[in-house]
């Protein structure tokens, strides 16, 4: 088997005649040809893996035929010494500018072009494997991202349906995971006695890892559900199943509620997590960040927990977030915080989705150019009857 | 930029942390942690935070995983020089009450 294919190309044959002499001794495939035009003809049949074109010759002299060569995206990567006097022609320079990958100046010897043929070809070599190296590559982060992409919408499929619509409330979301897939997560389940369990999370960390756990959160406040009707309980019986099984550094914090709509009531546990905002009727519809704070959810199964309460009366919003919305720091480094958060939360439009989007909006204008750096989930739910 | 400084005084390793302290820092911190511990296996571990800026969620759960470990071979945690912004992300979470938090670095080491 031959070392490769070296396709010779110039007008005097006593040089193709010894070029092929030395190249076939050394096992090299030679093509041959007496100009450019001939030359392509030649690489229509057999593609070489290193052509030596003289510059001067009839027809299609070596500048051009090294730039059709060149700047053809199947043949462009073919190795091109490019072979002149030292009479003014062309410097070496002036070659390796119109894409030739090395001069060889004549008069020569034919084992310095030999080398040169070597050396050219262990290049040769390694660009192959990298070529190699880069479509198995290539076809690796394919299948990553198809089945980031899968996760994805997995994710996405755990996420209440819109328009949301539970006992007492509507509400709708802004999901946006900084990776593809997150560590948010939010839950509105309405239970048999027609009240409505609510519950928004964030797992420490991002992307895959991140996104297992916050299935693991939605999963254990099912459960949760199943048990209790009492967020404290919930907060209890979650925290012990995240300490269980999550490593030590990973935790989740979590707000979770449960209201009844019959009392206006919401019962409620702050997890670690950022407060809610309250924009209540009777407030003249400034925002209040409801009271309450605890430890997150899955650093130790012992911690204990302590719940609130607070009225959620028909015509009151609540607006639940993840921190990834008020984390944002500016590249003049004023940071949003949960104080710039709520005003933006001033004067939201009367719709749910319409307020939504004003108040994502705003903060990516806030954060602007920079796309966030974290999950952001946000979840407006309004009171009715 | 984080700046991650660890040293020995007597029984106690402090590790002296600066900068931001997010998801993108949390590996070279563990390992810092890590290593700090398993070489030296201080009784007294304390964590230096004076010059952090910020800290998210993961770095919080690094300061819980080096509690944990710390616990685990009978020595303490104490953290010191919360900045003010650090300090309120603590209190929201809590977590003043889950760790030993000390003002200055000699208060922490000592508070052993």
């Amino acid at each position: 088997m031959s070392k490769g294919v070296v396709l010779v190309v110039d007008d005097e044959s006593p040089i193709r005649d010894i070029l092929s002499f030395y190249l076939k001794r050394a096992d090299y495939q030679v093509l041959l040809a007496e100009n450019g035009v001939r030359g392509l003809e030649e690489m229509g049949k057999l593609q070489p893996d290193l052509i030596i074109s003289d510059l001067r010759m009839p027809e299609m002299a070596g500048d051009d035929f090294c730039r059709h060569v060149k700047s053809n995206t199947a043949t462009k990567d073919i190795y091109f010494m490019l072979v002149s006097a030292l009479d003014g022609s062309m410097s070496k320079i002036g070659g390796l500018n119109i894409g030739a990958d090395d001069m060889i100046s004549k008069p020569f010897h034919a084992q310095e072009v030999m080398a040169k043929v070597d050396s050219a070809f262990r290049i040769i070599a390694m660009q192959k494997e990298i070529k190699r190296q880069n479509v198995v590559l290539r076809e690796f982060q394919d299948r990553v991202n198809n089945e980031m992409e899968l996760a994805s919408r997995l994710q996405m499929g755990l996420l209440p349906a819109l328009p949301g619509i539970a006992p007492g409330i509507l509400y709708t979301h802004r999901y946006l995971p900084a990776e593809g897939i997150g560590g948010d997560i939010y839950a509105i389940t309405p239970l048999p006695d027609g009240s409505t369990a609510l519950m928004i999370a964030d797992v420490s960390g991002h992307g895959v890892t991140a996104a297992l756990i916050s299935s693991m959160v939605k999963t254990s406040f099912e459960s949760q559900l199943r048990l209790s009707q009492d967020p404290h309980a919930w907060a209890v019986g979650m925290n012990q199943d995240l300490s269980r099984n999550t490593l030590a550094e990973q935790f989740a914090t979590a707000f979770l509620a449960h209201l009844d709509p019959a009392t206006s009531q919401m019962a409620y546990v702050v997890a670690g997590h950022p407060a809610p905002f309250m924009i209540s009727c009777s407030g003249g519809g400034k925002p209040e960040q409801l009271s309450g704070k605890g430890f997150m959810l899955g650093i130790d199964a012992d911690l204990p927990f302590s719940s609130q309460c607070a009225p959620f009366n028909v015509g009151d919003r609540l607006v639940l977030f993840t921190d990834g919305l008020e984390e944002v720091e500016r590249e003049d480094r004023t940071y949003l915080g949960e104080e710039g958060l709520m005003e933006f939360c001033l004067d939201l439009p009367a719709d749910a989705e319409d307020a939504a989007m004003h108040l994502v909006n705003q903060v990516q204008a806030y954060n602007g150019p920079a796309t966030f750096s974290d999950d952001v989930t946000l979840v407006v739910v309004d009171r009715v009857n | 930029m984080l700046n991650i400084q660890a040293r020995q005084e007597g029984n106690a390793a402090i590790v002296t942390i600066q900068g931001k302290v997010n998801f993108e820092v949390t590996a070279q911190l563990r390992d810092v942690i890590r290593d700090t511990v398993a070489q030296q296996q201080p009784k007294l571990l304390v964590i230096n935070l004076e010059g952090v800026s910020f800290i998210d969620s993961s770095g919080l759960g690094l300061l819980v995983a080096a509690r944990n470990s710390v616990d685990k071979s009978s020595g303490k945690l104490h953290l010191c020089g919360l900045p003010a912004q650090v300090k309120k992300t603590f209190d929201q979470t809590n977590l003043t009450n889950y760790f030993s938090i000390f003002t200055t670095e000699q208060d922490a080491l000592r508070g052993a």
